[in-house]
This record gives structure tokens, sequence and C-alpha cells, in this order.
């Protein structure tokens, strides 16, 4: 069946579209295939494996890595649950148990979860959405060796016995240099935020894709609704992510160089840590489950023989989750002592986050009950979600009860609760996920039987182990203990936890079996085996890596048209110039605007990563000194990125379908590169804004305020302000003449802007020499924040003008051709901004 | 695009005005806004209602002008819209039903 309507983005071809999008002739499949081919598969061997930028290689490295992560998470769970088993455990010390559930949680929410849903991301969107691979493809690869090399680093760290030991929300000051002073948690700071390099880059990229790579005339009122879920997603995880990077950022320098952001004594709050962490910590939680209710607003319809309930609805609901996520960080911390209000405001959303996910959920169920269900292996673990994962809502709506929470907070029964709404939410919608879209990554059916015993032991084993934690928690047992030798009344419970533990392990095992026993013998898949209507299953199975010989449009809009798209008969046939091209779309219509060529095999990524991993591991090293050596490293590999990007010459439209001619994104203002310098200045702007809320919360609540007085209010400091102010204008001006003289190459007003950018940044350096001592108090510490990132951004947008000082004089600026200048334009004008902003404020400090 | 910004007008503002709340929230407690008497209450209360009240109104004129368009792209921007008015009602009432900083 492909009924179009099925999917759960409903493509319906209007008269007007058919007109003006005609098929290309049809030529020979086989022709294509092998063109396409030849321009878009992985080099062999390890060569590939550190040169492959292609979607479908990127996803399905961060699936399998993300499965190796959850397995070593998985047996830290055994260890933890062992030690529990009884009251006395003598299995594990205290200091391993510590480091045991830290890097459990950590490593299931940073190393597990979060990859996988990138992974599933980068294999499935182009698909879906009628693309050849993801906005970005260098970006999809350095975000993996970012994962690879961070995760790492964690995970070795428990062989050396230096794993982080603070609780996966490593609270301070507990996590401070004075209570821990070993490289433990310096391993989590480094090392998380190392890993969410990928994740920034995976948000960026997937918003990009979501919003210009789809396929002609596809509106975003008709994509598929993963698509939706994955915006949404992505969306979330550039405006959630940055407050933990900050925190992040500020507790490492804590550590390291003594600036007080958290320490009470001067001026800072351990309170300051907990938001910002919960700011990344609850939105980071819905990051996880949308992407798994997108699997199954995909599923179920599918598997249920009819079109999904509500589509409107969903959209709605994503977009209520999407935003209420955000308001709800502070009912982690109803026992800190805040006030009444604000313990009612974050209830208040806590509990009404649930009206958007019962939505979601009564929409599916709805569905289920419209059609005729299909009970195959994904069909039990989506019933195994419903069952579980509503439990876990119910238990989230008692915690968001204040005086409940009261009683369990940090008791287990918050453990059993986020293991219910994780599990039940991520996990058994994802394991759905896998076993559906098997037959496309491999192009074979599994061996019958196997999985299902695996749903079994995994859905009776994980409420043996979970349920029983309700009890144990409403009894009073914490959390983050490893021995309870006055209370004999929770060893039972524990031992049965324990026991049944084990027994959902056997079945995670059974179903990694079950994939590795389909993947290496199980018989060919016919095609499209589960007669779904969308656009993934209009290719040949396993996925080839170019995915359609010819892209979608109006005429093409679902998986009937796997022939037609073979033979050419879409937009953009083949590869006739050699290159990896692909549809680029408006946002909101979808109607074609130009092809993107995008980067082909390269070891850009990769060294990228090492670049910037060694400034990670100087870091924890602590070698500070050299720790400037590792961003020149990285500044010379990101050079390379920039250098051959461009072209010197105009090249001629391509005719993408006949009657439809698209220029080449070089000759484009508004390419993919300028949508993603939007989409990365949206998580810069929150990372920003996330420093301001530190130096308002910090002098509205932290105790010992106001801060000594300052010795910064100096005539040479203000004209040094102002004239790095000044510089950072000219060189916006700079930057826009460059543009509107761009015919005769600009290349006056990119030296221009060049020098004024340096020139700034010299100034900025003067004016650390003028600041107080940032050690002293937390105000200090923060004005030497704020001046750390107006450098930061002061070199990136001095890379760029010199990027574009270098296009103009090599003749890749022209009156159609723009180079670097609009990302430099951007840059240059968010950079001018936030100092304005934080002088500004300084100024108020000073004044006031 | 113009489409996407309908749709999400409604929650943007709940956003904004959740940001702001909360901010006054603190200052004023902070600055000792309790112990300002204002009418029938205080300065605190004052401010905090003033800008919920003053945020429902502008959710209910974003209610009245923003949907356009037909069929389902008209749908999400009633239901983006008529989203923000409830969660700023109900997010945000316990400015009526609380005490402030204690």
């Amino acid at each position: 069946m492909t009924d179009a309507s099925l999917t759960s983005g409903q493509r319906e071809t209007t008269a007007d579209a058919l007109a003006d999008i005609a098929a290309n002739p049809p030529q020979r499949a086989l022709g294509l295939h092998r063109e396409l081919d030849r321009v878009w598969a992985d080099l062999p061997g390890w060569r590939g494996f550190f040169t492959s930028v292609n979607h479908g290689t990127i996803g399905l490295r961060f699936m399998a890595t993300a499965f190796v992560f959850f397995a070593i998470g998985g047996v830290l769970a055994m260890l933890i649950r062992a030690q529990l088993a009884t009251r006395n455990g003598a299995f594990l010390d205290n200091d391993l148990y510590n480091q045991i559930f830290t890097m459990h949680g950590s490593i299931m929410m940073f190393l597990f979860a979060i990859p996988l849903l990138e992974g599933l991301a980068l294999w499935l969107l182009p698909k879906i959405l009628g693309a050849r691979d993801m906005a970005f493809p260098r970006l999809s690869a350095l975000g993996y060796f970012c994962y690879l090399f961070g995760g790492t680093v964690i995970v070795l760290s428990l062989l050396f016995g230096v794993a982080p030991d603070g609780g996966w929300f490593m609270y301070v000051p507990l996590t401070d240099k004075t209570y821990s002073p070993g490289i433990n948690a310096d391993v989590w700071l480094l090392g998380v935020t190392f890993v969410e390099i990928s994740a920034m880059a995976a948000a960026v990229e997937i918003t990009v894709t979501i919003l210009r790579c789809r396929a002609a005339d596809m509106p975003l009122t008709r994509m598929p609704l993963m698509g939706w879920y994955l915006l949404g997603t992505s969306v979330m995880m550039l405006v959630g992510f940055p407050p933990l990077i900050l925190g992040s950022i500020l507790l490492e320098v804590q550590r390291a160089f003594d600036w007080p952001f958290f320490d009470v004594a001067r001026g800072g709050s351990p309170m300051l840590w907990q938001h910002l962490f919960w700011l990344f910590g609850h939105p980071e939680v819905y990051i996880i489950f949308l992407p798994a209710a997108g699997a199954l607003s995909t599923i179920i319809p599918v598997l249920s023989r009819t079109p999904i309930l509500g589509y409107g609805a969903l959209v709605a609901a994503v977009i209520g989750l999407v935003f209420l996520s955000f308001g709800l960080w502070v009912h982690h911390m109803f026992t800190v002592g805040i006030p009444h209000m604000a313990l009612a405001f974050f209830s208040a959303a806590s509990a009404l986050v649930a009206v958007p996910t019962a939505v979601q959920v009564f929409a599916w169920i709805g569905t289920m009950w419209e059609g005729r269900v299909q009970f195959r292996l994904p069909m039990l673990y989506i019933i195994g979600f419903f069952a579980t994962f509503v439990m876990g809502g119910l238990t989230g709506v008692m915690l968001a009860m204040v005086p409940f929470n009261w009683q369990a907070h940090d008791t287990h029964f918050v453990v059993a609760h986020l293991h219910y709404v994780l599990i039940g939410g991520f996990v058994f919608p994802m394991l759905a996920a896998v076993s559906y879209w098997m037959p496309l990554i491999c192009g074979r059916w599994r061996v019958r039987g196997l999985g299902e015993a695996a749903f079994w032991l995994i859905f009776i084993g994980f409420h043996g182990t979970f349920f029983i934690m309700h009890l144990t928690g409403l009894l009073g047992m914490p959390r983050r203990v490893g021995v309870y030798p006055g209370n004999p009344e929770w060893e039972w419970l524990n031992l049965i936890s324990s026991i049944f533990g084990m027994i959902q392990s056997a079945g995670f095992a059974l179903f990694a079996f079950d994939l590795f026993m389909q993947w290496m013998f199980g018989r060919r898949s016919w095609r499209n085996p589960w007669q779904a209507p969308s656009l993934e299953w209009a290719m040949p199975m396993p996925a080839p890596s170019y995915n359609f010989a010819s892209l979608p449009g109006p005429r093409q809009p679902d998986a009937g048209a796997m022939l037609p798209l073979a033979r050419g008969e879409g937009l953009l046939p083949g590869a006739p110039r050699g290159w990896r091209e692909t549809l680029v779309v408006e946002p909101g219509s979808g109607r074609p605007q130009h092809v993107a060529v995008l980067a082909s095999n390269t070891a850009l990524p990769v060294a990228t990563s090492a670049a910037i991993g060694s400034f990670f591991a100087m870091m924890l090293a602590g070698l500070y000194w050299l720790a400037p050596l590792g961003i020149l490293a990285t500044l010379v590999v990101a050079w390379k990125w920039g250098a051959i990007m461009g072209t010197d010459r105009d090249h001629a439209p391509v005719d993408v379908a006949p009657g439809l001619q698209l220029p080449l994104h070089w000759q484009v203002r508004n390419t993919l590169g300028y949508t993603g310098v939007v989409a990365l200045l949206v998580a810069d702007a929150t990372l920003y804004g996330s420093l301001l809320f530190g130096v308002g919360f910090l002098t509205v609540v932290a105790p010992n305020w106001p801060a000594p007085a300052s010795g910064i209010a100096t005539w040479p400091m203000l004209v040094m302000s102002g004239g790095a102010l000044a510089l950072m204008a000219l060189g916006a001006l700079a930057a826009w003449a460059a543009e509107a003289r761009r015919a005769t190459g600009g290349a006056l007003w990119t030296r221009i802007g060049l020098l004024s950018s340096a020139g700034a940044l010299l100034l900025l350096g003067g004016i650390a020499f003028g600041l107080d001592d940032p050690t002293r108090h937390a105000r200090d510490a923060l004005r030497g924040a704020t001046l750390g990132f107006a450098v930061v951004h002061g070199v990136i947008a001095l890379m760029l003008a010199l990027r574009a000082d270098a296009d103009a004089r090599s003749g890749r600026i022209g009156a159609q051709r723009r180079g670097a200048i609009p990302p430099w334009q951007l840059f240059q004008l968010f950079w001018l901004g936030t100092s304005a902003a934080s002088m500004a404020l300084i100024l108020a400090q000073e004044v006031l | 695009m113009g489409w996407l910004a309908r749709a999400l007008a409604g929650p943007i503002l709940w956003s904004a005005l959740f940001v702001l709340i909360y901010a006054l929230h603190g200052a004023g407690c902070n600055l000792g806004w309790t112990d300002h008497p204002v009418l029938f209450t205080d300065l605190h209360h004052a401010a905090m209602w003033a800008v919920w009240l003053a945020g429902l109104a502008l959710h209910v004129v974003l209610v009245v002008i923003l949907p356009t368009g037909t069929g389902r792209a008209r749908r999400v921007i009633v239901a983006g819209s008529w989203i923000g008015l409830v969660a700023s009602t109900f997010t945000l009432f316990p400015v009526i039903a609380t005490s402030t900083c204690f």
C-alpha cells in the first residue's frame, strides 16, 4: 500500500505544482546508480573510516557507538544492583560506588541517549525528506569524532580509577576543588563539553536540513511528522545545551584558576550551578523523548494501516512541549528553599506539560483504535512504551506537586520515575525504531522469535526492577547510597530489583544478538516490508549512499515512486558534474531555490576533532600554559575548511527538471551555510543570555554582595572600551560595504574590516590588564568571563574577516559570489551587539 | 516562514512573560518591594500583576489577529496562540495566589 495519506505527512499534489515541475525523461537506472555511487561512495577500508562524510555512514556509526556505550552503562547498572542487593553490600567500596553511579548516569545521558537520537536523525532525515545528505556533511563527521574521542576518555577514566564521582549532575560545592581535588570532576567537565560539540553540530545541522533540504514543494505543513519532532528537538538543543556548556566552563575555570563563580564566601552561589545545569537538564529529557515520539508517530500509522489521527494536533503538541519544557527546570530544585511563588510557577508548568504529552498519547491510541493493529515486533515495543511511559508520566505529575516532592526528593521514587520515562519514553520507542528500519539499514529480514523473546525479557525485567523502586523510595531509601545497614525493610525489595535487573540485562543482550543475527545471517528482505508510504522506502535496500537517483518532487511524493525515481524522472538526476548535489528549498513552502554542492570525502573532520581534543587534553592534564597551542592548532585546521569551500568563477545554472534551472550555491546569498550560522548564533545568544542570567542571579540572590570597590572606572579603560566598540562597528560597516562593492572585488573593505577587528581585539587585550583580580569576588570573575566571551567571538570574527579578505584577493568574490562575507557580517554584528551589552552592564554596575 | 512565526508567537510571548515575571519576582524580593504599599497591595504584587495582565491582554490580541490561511496551516496557528494564552494563564496565576518572598 502506498497511500500517501498513511504517512504522518500528507503529500497532496496540486495542479499548480504539477504544472511547475515536470518529470525528467527516464534513463537507465543502473547507469544512474553507477554514476552516483562513484561520486557518493565512501573510500574503502580505514581510509573510509577517517574520511567519510556521508550521512548514512556517520548516522550508523553514531548509533552503533551509542549502543556500545549503552552496554557499558548497562554493565555499570548491574554493578550498582549487585551492590544494593543486600544492605551491607561489600561488592564495591564507597569511592568506587560513587564513580560507578555517576558514570552510569553520565554515560546513559551523554554517551547513549543523545548520540543515539543524533545517529537516527542523521541516518533517517535526508531519506524521509527526499534529500541526498544532511546540510553539512563534514560537520556530521566532526561531531562523530568529537563524540568518539570524548566518550573514550570519559570511559577510560573508569579503568584508571579517576572517573567522575560527584553524581551525574555534579553539584557544587561537592565538585569544587576543595572537596574534589582530583581530576575526576575535570574528566566530566571537559569530557562532556567535548562531547557536546557533537550535540551542537547535530543541532545546527538537523535544524538547517529540515528547514532547507526537503523535497521540492514539500511545505512544512505537509512534511513527515518525524521532521517536526526532530525540528523541535534540534531547536531545543540549540537553546538547551548552552547553559550546560557555560556552567561547565565556569566550574572548570573555578577549579583551574579559582575564579569564584560558585563560592559563597566570595559572592558566588552553588544555586547558580543548579540553575545552569537544570536549565539544560530538564529540556534534555524532552530532547531525548521527542525523537522517540517522532518514531512512534511514524510507525504507529503504518502498523495500524491507517493515517495518523490529528497531524495538526501533534504539531501543536510538539510546539507546546518545546516551549513549556524550558519553564520546568526548577522542579529539580524544589527543596533548596526558594519562595512559594517561584515553587508555584514551576509546579504549575510541570503539571501543564502533561497536556501536550497526553495529546500525543491520545492521538496515537486513537490512530490504533481507528485502524487494524499488526502486532509485529515494533508494535510490541510500542505497547511496552504505552504501559511504561504513561506510568512514568503519572509519577511525574505526582512529583510536580511540591508537598509530595518534598517527601520524595532524592529518594528512589525519583529513580523509578526517571527510568520509567526514559526507558519507557526513549528506549522502548528506539528499539521499535531500530526493529522497524533495520531492513532498510542492512537489507535483511530478522530471525523470527529472537526479537519477541528479547522484548518480553526486557519488559518483564524492567518493571520488576523499577516498579519496586517506587516502594523503596516511599519507604525512604535515598539516592546515591551504596549501603543501608539501618534499614532491613528495604533489603528484600532491593534484592527483587536486582534479580529482575539481571533479567532485563539478558533481554538487552538478546536484542543485540538479534540485530547481529539479522545483519549477518538474515535472509534478503523484500522491498518495503512494512508497506509504508514514506519516502525512505522509495529506494533500494540496503539504502544506497546517495539515497535517491533523482530527487522526489510533487510527481513522486511517496514510496510508490521508487521506480520513477530510480530511472531519473525526479529532480536533479544522477551526478553529471561529478559533484555531490542536493536541492535547497525555501523553508516554509518548500519551493526549490538553488542546488547545493556538498563536501566529499575528507580527513578534515578527524583532524579538527584531534586538534580540539588536544586543547581539552592539555586542560585535563593541568598544562594550562600549553592549552592555547591546542586552540591555535584548531584555528589552523579550521582555516582549511573555508579554504576549500569557495570558487573563483561563475557557474551556469543547473538543469534540475524540464523548465526548471537553478543556480549553484556559490552564486546565492541565502545559502545553507548562512542559515547554519543563524542557527549557531541562536545557540551563542543563549550562552550569552545564560551569562547575563548569572550576573543578574548572583547580584540579586548571592550573599556577600555588593562586591568590594572596583578599580576599573578609569579613563584609559573607558577609552579602550569605547575604542574597541567603535572598531567593531567599523568592522561591521566594512563587512556590509564589502558585499555592496563585491562586483569590484571588495578587497579594500575586507582589508579595513580585518584591520579594525584586529585593532578591537588588541584593545580587548588591553582591557584585560585593567580588570580587577577575578579571584577576588564573583562580580570580578563574571567580568573576566564576559571579556573572555568577547575575545573568543573577536577571534572568530577576525578569522572570518581574514577568510573574506583571502576570498577577495583570490578572485572568489564577484558580482554573483560573496565568499565568506555573509557569515562574517553576522558574526561581526553579534560580536558588536554582545560587547556593547556587556559594556553597558559593567557601566551600570559601576554607576548604580 | 511567516506562517511559522505566527504559529510560534503565542509560545514566544509566554516565554518572555515567564522570564520577565520570574525576574521581577527575584528583583522585587531583593529590593524590598513588598515593603512599599501601592493601593490595596504592595509594589511587588502590583508590578507582577500589571505585567501578567498586560501579557494576557496581548495574548488575547494574538488569538484574535494571528490566524490566517486555511486548513491545517490555520489550525496550527490557532493552536499556537491558544497554547500561549493557556500557558501564561496557568503557569503564572501564582502571582495572585501565593505569597511572594517566603
